[in-house]
This record gives C-alpha cells, structure tokens and sequence, in this order.
C-alpha cells in the first residue's frame, strides 16, 4: 500500500459485491482483497475486515481530526502520556494536601532546589494544571471518536454475516483445517449442527456451508467499557459547573446551633465522643505505650430554616429534618447534602456567661444578665442600671495604632465594652470594658483600663460569682459539608465500565465457519481472544464427527501481526 | 490454644507446603532428563504431587486466614503483614485458577515462589493483631482491599508467565545488538529479584542475631524570632549501620565485625530520620544480593538467564504467551472493581471525595492506565509475543511499587499501613 494510490481503486469482489474503499475482506464472501492469492498469511480479522470512516480518501479538515482521534496509536500515546504525567505529581506532595501553606515559599523550604523547581514548573499542581486536563479531554475525545469509527462497522459486518465463505477466508483463519470428508455436503453440515449447538452455538446453515456463533455481546464490551468511561470523565468535568458541588469544613462547638453558609440548613452538634481503646482490647506489644482511637462520633441534628430565614432582625424558624450519629465512614446525609466527621478539638469553648453586676464598695448586687459570646443582645438591664453592648472582641488584642481589634472570629480571649448608665453615673454614661475569661482579665489588666476610662468614682463592677454562671461547649467537632450532585453520573459511568469489562473480558465472540463440497472439509474459526479455548472447542467437535484433529495442529501459522 | 496461635501455626505449615511444592515442581520439571523414565510421566507424576502440595498450603493458608479472622474480630488485611500474607495467598488462588485452565506444571515453577518471596515479605512486618482505628473500620476494608489484591495477585500470575515467555525464547547464543539486549533485561529481572532474596536474608539474619543500634537526633526549629523549639528525634537500626542517617549522633552502637562507627552519612537532602535507615537497608539488601548473584554465577559459570533457558524446553511459547494475556484479561476487571472502583466509594464514604490525587490512588490509577496500555497494544496493535511478555514483567514491577514503594518512599494517607 505504498507509493501513489492508484486513481480509481477497484472494489469490486470477484463474487460480485462491491466494497466501500478501505474494505480489507469482502463484506459478503470474506475474500482477502489487498493481498494476492497466494498468500499464506492468517487474516487480519480486526472489525471483520470492514472499512472505517477514517479511512475515507481525501479527506478534509474534520476528516483529519477524526482521523488523528480514531487512532489507537494515538490513544495509547495519549494513555502512557497521561500515565507519565501522573506519576510526576506524586514526587512531592501536591499544594491541594495542605490547607494553609505559601507554594511560593514552602517548597523551597521544605525541599530545597529541587522544590522549588518543581513548583516552577507547576508540578506542585500537576492534576489542575492545564496540559493535565488537555490529556483527559483528549482521551475523552479519542473515547467518543476512536469507538465511533470501529462500532458502526463492527455492527453491520457482524448483523449482515454471510453463512458461505470464499475458501481462501476459510483456509487463512488462525484456526483452520481443510481435510477429506466421505460423506455429501448437505448429509455432513446437517450432521454437525447439534454438536455445535450442544457446545452452546447459534448455527446457520446454508446447504453444504455453515457458521456457528456464539457470545456475539461480547464484542461490545470495549465500546460499553468506553461509555461508561466518557459518561465518569462527563461528569467529573460537571462537577466544576456552579452549583454542583460544594465543600466546606466548618467547625461546630457542642451544643451550638450552626448556620450553613450558602443554604438554609443548621446543624447542631448535640453530643461529641472520643473514644480510645482500653488496654485489654489492644495485643500485648501496644499496652501502656500506644494510645489508638476507637471512635470518633459526632451526635448531629439538621434543621431546616422555614420562615424568616435572610431577615437579620428575626429569629428564623427552624424545623428538625434529620439527625445522625456522624462517624469515620457514616456520614449524615440528606438531600444530597453530606456531613463527614474530619476533625476534632477538645478544648472547651466559652458559650455564656452570666455576670452579676455589683457595687464593689458595698458589695451590694444589682442583678445578673446572660452575655453569648455570639450574637449577644444590644442591652441588658440588671436592678436600675442599662448596660448597653457597644463592642464585642473575640480575640482581643491591640492593632499597631494600639486601638482594640479582634485577632480572629472565634471566642479564645473574649472581650467587651459596655456603656453602662444609671444613678449616680455621669448622664453620658460610663464606660466598661469586661473580659470574662480570669486569665484575660489579670493579662489585659482589666481593672486598670477600666480605672483610665471610669475615672476614681468608680464603684460598678461585672463578677461570675461560680462556674454555674459559665457555660461552656466541651469540646469542637469539624465536619466537611458537602455537596456533589455529579455524583451519581459518576457511578453510573463506573458502574458502565465495570459491565463492559466482564462482558467484555469473561466471555469471547467465537465463530466457526465451514464448507464442504467436491469431498473435502474446509473450517476456519475465529475469536476476539483465548485461542487456547477454541482450539480445545474446535477439536472436540471435530472428535464428535469422528475427525482426529489434535489441538496444536488447529493452529495456523502465529500471529496475524 | 487460642485462635490466633493456631492461626499462627497454620501460617508457618502453609509456608513449609508452598517450600515443598516449590520443590516437587522443581522435580517434576528437572527430572525429566533423569535417566530411565519417560520424560512425560515423570512430569505428570510429580506435577501432581506438587499440586496437591501447593493446594494444601493454600487450604492451610485460607485456615490462617478466617481464623485470624475470628481471633482479631476483623478482617486481617488492616497492615503491612496482614495485606501481605493475604497477597501471597491471593497468588495462589489466582494460580490455582490459571492452573486449571491450562495445567501447565511449569507455572507452578515460577508462580509458587512469588508467594513464597511475599509471605517471607510479610514477615518483616509485626505481626501482632491490633484493633481498628475509626478511618479503617468500614465494610469497605473488607471489599476494596481484598477485591485490590485478587486483582493484582493475577498480574503477579502474568507476570511469571511473562518471565517465562522470555527466558524460553531470549536467544542466548546471539550476539546481535536487539538479542544482547533482551538478554540483558533478562538478566537485570532475575538480579532484581536476588535483591529482593537479599533483602530478606539481611533482615532474617540480623533480625536473628538480635542486631540493634540507636541514633538520636536533636533538630532545633526557630519558630518565632528569639523562641526555639527543639525535638529529638530516635531512630534504632536493626541492620548494621553503613549510613548513618543525616546530622545524627550515636546514642548506642553494637560493633560488627570490629567496625565501631557508620561508614558514611547519609546525603543532606535525605531529611527524614528514618530516610538514613531506609538508604542503610537499600544498601545491605544490593550487598546481599550481590553476593548472592555472584555465588549462583560461580556455580552455574554463566549467565542465570541462560542457565534457567533449559529448564523450559519443550514449552510451547504460544501457551505461556496465551497465559500471560489470559491472566492479563481476568485480573483487569477485578482490578478495575476492587482497586478503582471500590477505593472510589470508599473514599466518598470516608473522606466526602471520590478521588483526591493521594499517591497511592495516583499508583493505583498508573498501574490501571499502564494494562490498559498493555490491553490496547495486545489487541489493536498486535503486540504479541516478546512485547507483550515485556509489558507484562514490567506492570507486575509497577504494581509493587504501588503496594509497597509508594508506602516507603511517598507519604500520604495510606501511610498507616504500618510500613517499616
């Protein structure tokens, strides 16, 4: 087939049928085209010899990429490139395992030059970087187009089967016999149909010609394997799309009640346990010197906000929809929305407290009022005093202009600034500033700040009397919240995937063909693979029809390639 | 006797009965030659001795199995031993079933080994049963790790039968260019796995002689300017020190053959405490295995390749290239199901993402792509034959790098494995 193609190629079978161009064996009678007649070869048999639409003469723009795509040379470069790239995102560990590093810096530090080249070259995100997903769009293109092109012909050769062949097809089959044969064509042929049928063929006969088939389906096991995966690689892709996915981790103290961003859902978590397993549950080498969690379990309710949900004025209203007991492994899921137990922290958390307002000179007390630490009220009344809440601190701290700010949104070292008024107050009011945590207040000298602002005639003070007026969540469950609504695209495709791979893999397309006439026997057969087993197949049925034909001598010559 | 004695006993009677059949192939196979005995009955003979050798250490090993099984209260494929002794045993049952089909004695030659070399893997790794932590405790432990493995175990079946192929049909007369080099491929697969053997005989040995040396480390970490932050780091060595890991002093050291000190330190980027001990292993076991490779090259006076070539004659290629592809074709599903498919919703279940880059699913996809590379060039491309026996020795290789490379050199979160 080198040098200049011939103008007009002639397709036309010498039994009279014409073939597209690109026909590798006649579509009716099987006769080998390209090659002489004295030709010994086995056949190729790929697609039964049909011609594909990528092998149309001059082609065009489309025609060319179809035909880069239709390749499987080029989808097994695509494959082992795709394998090559993969492995160098697994020198270093990715920039995606960690959640709060600088890539720009913490490569080099931690690997020295040789990090700091990879993350030059943009390996520290292999799998998002662009020529990564390139190679997985091209392998999806290559799925769709190289299955397109070898399907359509596969299926028509094999729905439109002629039963007699030419001889020459016969004869250069991988397995093939031509042997003498005592009885008439029809006599014999008919005889053979049941034994063929008792090893599980369909068999077709046509006068003194036959063919035998059987597990045509799985033929179509590579093309359904390559459904299964385009419809994984779709919807992997359609994760990305807004709204499809989401992923937070959020931390939830026990017993707080936790909005969702971005939906209408709250979770509580009611209850949190560690548990470690005790020393007779673990094997003698380990007791008294390793510690192993046994569970990690967060008691987790999910509630749905119903009415006055956006409004910042209002409580909003929520209804109960589900509760689980989060585990490693069992997460709470509802409405295709997931919470999967990540992390924990077992350091209390101040709630509230419930300060008691006092006279520290005569000791008298005024009343008491509950302060949470989040969304406390705007003013709290305790006896004649109004004590009005107008800033609240998390994390104390000071800024570089030495003015107070929050250092982060979580409760550590809380702090507030009342302004308190009532009789024998100034009309302005006094301001207060109030730490309740001890250690706070002896660190961030809470007396004396409060002696600066208030000035000598200072007599109101805020005391927690005991711990009855703390209240404190023992402990921090996180939970990664996610949703992805891809998801089931994703098993489907696996699930496509694995049904292609064992019809595909566990059972073989064999055909048995043969002819008799003028005396003598001519049987060629055929699978997509384990010849071993058709050999074997093939030699017991010939056994039936008293024919001695030993397994080895069946074979024809190796490979077609 | 408790259960997990028994179990531990059936182990150890399994591994003799794996030796013996090992054996007994070895007779059925060499001893054809011998004198006065028709060369096919003698193979037939004892080829089903050492079947039914090889069967009962398997049911000896599945006894070890479901009672360890019982004993733990879990499924024991939870570490490092566990996941090992059940490969081995995996590679059984795959040859068991490749055996039936074809009842070519010769893979028992060169299958039974491969066990033999994981099960004795597996015993470098402590072996006491230990509970679960959270993360493992799922009924996916049971399918994705099992289901992984019986995949695999069939490549490792592709992979003796691939050697096979190629030690039948390397030419070692020749010395053409294309033919010295597949005798050299050769002789590097059959070195490589010496050093393997060399490896294990280091670790027994030392193991035995109750060898240990400690090095401590100090490392000093400037957290904030003026506050420094220091930890000692310990690592003990239970094979003489050759390299001592980086920047490390000695805090006790048992003299070997009068040496009183590490010969070298290991490089300055070999960070990790554990690094040194790791490069001092990979050491010893090329020192033994090359003692080892030189002993058998004296003995047999050329090269072990050529030397093994007898040993198949009379084979026919076209079957052992057939079993390759065929062990190929029935491990790739289970693979794809157990390794991929099942590590996917375990991961949904456990993390809340189907896949997530870690190396080990990365290793684990590599190994897929490469047999599907295999898959695709057998049957689209016609490679047959030398090719494919090629592709089919060097998947096995990448296959155990994902099981135990990645655990050794790559972190992440299958690290818990317990590797040592």
């Amino acid at each position: 087939m080198s040098g200049n193609p011939p103008l007009i190629v002639n397709t036309k079978c010498e039994c009279g049928h014409q073939n597209p161009v690109g026909t590798v064996l006649c579509e009716a009678c099987g006769n080998p085209l390209l090659d002489g007649a004295d030709s010994a070869r086995p056949l190729e048999m790929r697609y039964d010899g049909k011609a594909r639409r990528s092998q149309k003469t001059n082609p065009g723009v489309i025609d060319r990429v179809w035909n880069f795509f239709s390749s499987v040379k080029i989808a097994i470069y695509l494959i082992v490139l795709t394998l090559l790239g993969s492995t160098l995102g697994t020198v270093f560990p990715q920039e995606s395992t960690f959640l709060h590093i600088d890539p720009s810096t913490y490569y080099k530090q931690r690997y020295g030059t040789a990090g700091d080249i990879y993350y030059r070259l943009g390996l520290s995100h292999t799998y998002e970087s662009w020529w990564f997903i390139t190679l997985l769009v091209m392998i999806g293109a290559s799925l769709v187009i190289c299955s397109l092109d070898r399907v359509l012909p596969l299926y028509k050769a094999l729905s439109r089967q002629q039963i007699r062949k030419h001889r020459r097809f016969l004869t250069r089959q991988r397995v093939a016999l031509a042997t003498k044969v005592a009885e008439g064509p029809e006599d014999w042929v008919s005889k053979a149909v049941q034994p063929l049928k008792k090893q599980g063929y369909r068999v077709m006969t046509d006068g003194g010609a036959l063919l035998a088939e059987k597990h045509r389906f799985s033929r179509w096991g590579p093309y359904i394997i390559h459904i299964g995966l385009i419809i994984f690689l779709l919807a992997v892709l359609a994760r990305g799309l807004p709204g499809l996915h989401m992923d937070q981790h959020l931390a939830f103290p026990q017993g707080e009640i936790v909005h969702i961003p971005d939906t209408s859902y709250y979770l509580v978590n009611e209850r949190f346990t560690v548990e470690f397993y005790k020393d007779e549950e673990m094997p003698e080498e380990f007791r008294g010197k390793k510690v192993l969690p046994k569970l990690y379990e967060t008691k987790a309710v999910l509630y749905e906000c119903t009415a006055d949900c956006g409004d910042p004025s209002r409580e909003p209203k929520l209804a109960k929809v589900a509760s689980h007991a989060i585990q490693v492994n069992d997460p709470l899921s509802y409405k295709g929305m997931k919470a999967y137990q990540f992390d924990y922290d077992l350091t209390p958390v101040l709630r509230s407290v419930t300060p008691k307002l006092v006279n520290s000179a005569t000791g008298e007390s005024y009343g008491s009022f509950k302060l949470e630490m989040k969304n406390p009220q705007r003013s709290f009344t305790a006896g004649p005093y109004t004590l009005e809440l107008k800033e609240k601190y998390m994390e104390f701290g000071l800024s570089e202009e030495g003015k107070p700010i929050s250092k982060s949104p979580y409760p550590n070292e809380p702090a507030f600034f009342f302004l308190i008024k009532g009789p024998k107050l100034p009309a302005g009011g006094e301001p207060y500033f109030y730490f309740p945590k001890q250690n706070d207040k002896a660190e961030f000298q809470q007396d004396a700040i409060n002696d600066k602002l208030g000035g000598q005639g200072r007599f109101l003070e805020l005391e927690v009397g005991d711990m009855s007026g703390v209240d404190v969540s023992e402990s921090t469950s996180y939970l990664n919240v996610r949703v992805d609504r891809a998801m089931p695209f994703v098993w489907v495709g696996a699930g496509i995937v694995m049904l292609g791979l064992v019809l595909g893999f566990y059972w073989q397309h064999r055909r048995i063909w043969l002819t008799v006439g003028e005396g003598e026997l001519t049987l060629g057969a055929h699978t997509n693979k384990n010849w071993y087993g058709l050999r074997r197949e093939v030699s017991s049925f010939l056994k039936k029809m008293d024919i001695n034909a030993d397994e080895k001598s069946l074979e024809n010559g190796g490979d077609p390639a | 006797m408790s259960l997990l004695d028994f179990s531990n006993d059936v182990f150890i009677a399994a591994f003799f009965l794996y030796s013996a059949a090992f054996m007994l192939f070895t007779i059925a196979i060499m001893g054809r030659r011998w004198s006065g005995r028709e060369p096919e009955e003698h193979s037939a003979r004892w080829g089903r001795a050492a079947f039914i050798a090889s069967s009962l250490g398997l049911l000896c090993h599945l006894a070890y199995f479901f009672t360890r099984w019982a004993g733990g209260g879990h499924i024991p494929v939870s570490n490092m031993y566990e996941f090992m002794t059940f490969l081995s045993m995996m590679v059984m049952v795959a040859f068991t079933v490749i055996f039936s089909i074809y009842r070519k004695i010769l893979l028992g030659l060169f299958s039974v080994p491969i066990s033999i070399i994981v099960m004795a893997y597996a015993a470098v790794f402590p072996q006491e049963v230990q509970p679960l932590i959270p993360s493992l405790r799922s009924i996916y432990l049971n399918i994705h790790v099992t289901l992984a493995a019986f995949g695999e175990s069939f490549f490792a079946v592709a992979f003796a039968a691939g050697l096979m192929y190629l030690l039948r049909t390397v030419n070692f007369n020749s010395s053409s260019k294309s033919d010295k080099r597949q005798q050299r491929g050769v002789e590097f697969t059959l070195f490589i796995i010496i050093v393997i053997i060399g490896f294990l005989a280091s670790v027994f040995a030392f193991r035995g002689a109750g060898y240990e040396t400690v090095f401590i480390r100090s490392n000093v970490t400037v957290d904030n300017p003026g506050q420094k932050d220091s930890t000692i780091e310990k690592v003990s060595y239970k094979m003489p020190p050759i390299v001592a890991p980086y920047h490390s002093e000695i805090e006790s050291f048992q003299s070997i053959l009068g040496i009183k000190k590490p010969l070298f330190e290991a490089p300055f980027w070999m960070k990790g405490v554990n690094a040194g001990r790791k490069l001092n292993t990979v050491i010893w076991s090329l020192l033994t295995g090359a003692v080892l490779y030189g002993v058998l090259r004296l003995l047999v006076r050329k090269p072990l390749g050529r030397a093994l070539q007898p040993v198949l004659d009379g084979i026919d290629e076209g079957d052992l290239d057939e079993i390759t592809y065929r062990a190929i074709a029935i491990g790739f599903p289970i693979f794809t199901l157990g390794a991929l498919i099942f590590a996917m919703i375990w991961a949904q279940v456990a993390w809340g993402r189907f896949w997530g880059w870690d190396p080990k699913e990365v290793w684990a996809l590599v190994t897929w792509l490469f047999y599907s590379a295999y898959l695709h060039l057998r049957l689209a491309r016609g490679w047959q034959g030398r090719r494919s026996a090629w592709l089919a020795v060097l998947g096995f290789l990448i296959v155990m790098f994902t099981l135990v490379g990645v655990n050794l050199v790559i972190a992440g979160l299958h690290s818990y494995a317990g590797t040592d």
